[in-house]
């Protein structure tokens, strides 16, 4: 009986799902027939544009490798935005030829052309002459089928990936301040509980007439707080405390005349070496050219600036600075922050290129820095220190062959700069 | 006697209070020791004193003077915008021990012209100066072409937020047969979106970067 009733269960389930899947199969038939409906409906409208799944793969990656750096298919870019552009274009034979050398459509006078170049403050398209019609077609089909999937098909992807990662980051931060709080709470008023149960008990006992002298003195304390300030130990600790103080704050403040370490002065424009060497890695020697060849690292000119700024955040406030001093062809007055005294020699070239230093050994670490800061002492101990200890970059450069022999003839030990002059009062002093 | 010591505790106070603003922080540099040792008589490229009156009170070092400005004062007031650095004269060309660096004159719209005809001069010890290519293109390229000359360093940005947006990407199709001499004019000069990077890249260094362009293009 048990076994039959299973059985029959079992077939009625087997029934269920084949109908399931019969169902499923003819509505993903009917879906089909709809979508070829569709493209046969765009295709009279619009071209051959095709619609299979592995074209669509190709132009996505051809799209990827070669398009998305200026255009999207939603969105305004450097180019305009390509959702629609096989409707809006005159032909497809015209997106092929644009794609393949467009600024020879442009010159051919093609108005549609003259118009797009006008429009983008001509700038002109980058020429793909290697690109087949069939490669094209391929990426009009990715284009399609993104454009089919509509602006929302990216956005709310990156959208929970956004959520999730700021809840995985802030959410035990927040429990972990509550926490804190609440302990910080229980804790007070464990205090206040206390103090409120002594003074009560306070109270009681001297309230009491049996408790004898001994008693008397420990519920009432008496300390004679004036007698222990005139003692003599306590007298001498406190003077001895404030002499070695006041000692101490002297002779750091006598050691830090003529040091300006930790000056930041507040530059002309609000330049962020954090953003622009940190956030972004753009190498110190891209903008401070004359680090390698002279004795200056160099404040860039504006025309560094613009090889970015001609594009990115245009419209910001400080950036218009470097706009109005081209446009008035004066200088930006960007106060100097490392100030070596003048009795002092220093070649920034000698120590990059020769040296082979990195920026951060002296100036700090610079990429983290929003305003820039003097990070080093800048005294003569500080430069002599650094001569003792560093070996000399001799390795590769002939320069130093002889150097090298004479030195190891009489030690042992790496070449110091001191043993080569670094010491000299004339190195730097003349 | 208490009159007295309260003098001495006072005095100790003031000195440190005093003390305290000789270190520099911020906008303030700090005292200075005998700042005419510091302060620089000819002119500085990138530093200058304007204050006319800086170092009147250094003055009497040198009386016979009758310049009407302070020791430290070191300002051209004659140049203009006071800049001490000077541009150089039209058509002055830099001397080297080689002889003479003429500067790269084909202009900017001849991309063609300079692709067909530029050849690239240095011929010697190619592995060594694809080496050198390599740290000058990251020094140079990398924060927008990215390591590998896909378009994607850091000043691209990213997908969701881009920030410096139609960066070339190298290894594209419309860059796999350029030339040398193209990639040579385009730093020279510029190209699109890309500012000329003439001014900061000497003409031997962006032949080294184009031959480690051509490199990364045909790995």
């Amino acid at each position: 009986m048990n076994m039959t009733q299973k059985r029959s269960l079992a077939r009625v389930l087997l029934a269920f799902t084949l109908l399931g899947f019969l169902l499923i199969n003819n509505q993903s038939f009917g879906q089909e027939q709809a979508a070829e409906a569709e493209t046969e409906a765009a295709a009279s409208s619009s071209g051959p544009i095709p619609t299979e799944p592995a074209r669509i793969t190709e132009g996505e990656s051809l799209f990827n490798g070669n398009c998305k750096t200026c255009h999207k298919v939603h969105q305004k870019l450097v180019g305009p935005a390509l959702a629609n552009v096989y409707d809006r274009a005159p032909s497809i034979d015209w997106i092929v030829s644009f794609i393949q050398n467009s600024s020879k459509v442009i010159a051919s006078g093609d108005t549609y052309a003259v118009n797009l170049y006008e429009e983008y403050n001509k700038t002109q398209m980058t020429a793909f002459p290697t690109f087949s019609r069939d490669q094209i077609l391929s990426i009009m089909a990715y284009i399609k089928a993104e454009t089919e999937a509509g602006p929302g098909g990216d956005d709310p992807k990156g959208d929970e990936t956004n959520v999730t990662q700021t809840a995985g980051d802030s959410v035990p931060a927040a429990y972990l301040n509550a926490i804190m709080v609440g302990l910080i709470i229980v804790l007070v008023l464990i205090l206040v509980v206390l103090v409120l149960i002594t003074t009560i008990l306070r109270k009681y006992l001297n309230q009491r007439e049996d408790l004898d002298e001994d008693d008397e003195a420990i519920v009432n304390p008496t300390l004679d707080f004036d007698k222990l300030v005139k003692s003599k130990p306590v007298i001498f600790l406190v003077a001895f405390l404030f002499t070695a103080i006041a000692f101490k704050v002297v002779v750091n403040q006598l050691y830090a005349v003529g040091v300006q370490k930790g000056y930041a002065p507040k530059q002309p424009i609000a330049f962020s070496h954090k953003l622009h060497a940190g956030e972004y890695q753009i190498d110190c020697q891209y903008c401070h050219t004359g680090v390698r060849k002279s004795k200056s690292a160099n404040i860039p000119s504006p025309n560094i600036c613009m090889n970015c700024h001609s594009a990115v955040k245009t419209e910001s406030p400080e950036i218009q600075k470097i706009y109005a001093a081209i446009e008035n062809d004066r200088p930006i007055e960007w106060i100097r922050v490392h100030n070596l005294p003048d009795l002092a020699y220093f070649n920034h070239s000698q120590h990059v290129k020769v040296g082979e230093i990195e920026c951060q050994t002296c100036h700090g670490a610079i990429e983290e820095m929003e305003v820039v800061q003097q990070h080093s002492l800048l005294t003569m101990g500080w430069c002599i220190d650094c001569h003792r200890k560093t070996d000399v970059n001799a390795k590769g450069n002939d320069y130093y062959t002889n150097l090298v022999e004479l030195h190891e003839q009489e030690s042992k030990g790496a070449m110091k700069v001191e043993d080569i002059g670094g010491l000299e009062c004339s190195k730097c002093h003349y | 006697m208490k009159l007295y010591n309260n003098l001495k505790l006072a005095s100790v106070l003031a000195i440190g209070v005093a003390l305290t603003s000789c270190g520099a922080g911020g906008e303030d540099q700090g005292l200075e020791y005998a700042p005419n040792m510091y302060h620089s008589v000819p002119y500085e490229p990138l530093s200058q004193i304007v204050d006319e009156t800086a170092g009147e009170a250094a003055e009497f070092l040198d009386p016979n003077t009758d310049d009407k400005h302070g020791e430290y004062y070191n300002s051209n007031p004659y140049n203009p915008s006071r800049m001490t650095m000077r541009v150089p004269p039209a058509n002055s060309v830099p001397r080297k021990n080689a002889g003479y660096i003429l500067p790269y004159r084909i202009p900017k719209d001849s991309l063609d012209y300079a692709a067909r005809t530029l050849q690239n001069p240095l011929t010697e010890d190619k592995e060594a100066l694809l080496a050198e290519g390599n740290v000058l293109y990251s020094r140079y390229c990398n924060h927008c072409h990215g390591p590998n000359g896909e378009g994607d360093g850091p000043v691209a940005g990213t997908e969701d937020k881009v920030v410096f947006a139609g960066i070339a990407n190298l290894q594209g199709a419309a860059y796999q047969n350029i030339t040398e001499g193209h990639i040579f004019h385009v730093i020279s000069q510029g190209k699109g979106l890309m500012g000329a990077h003439g001014s900061q890249v000497s003409q031997e260094d962006r032949w080294k970067i184009a031959m480690y362009v051509k490199k990364l293009q045909n790995q």
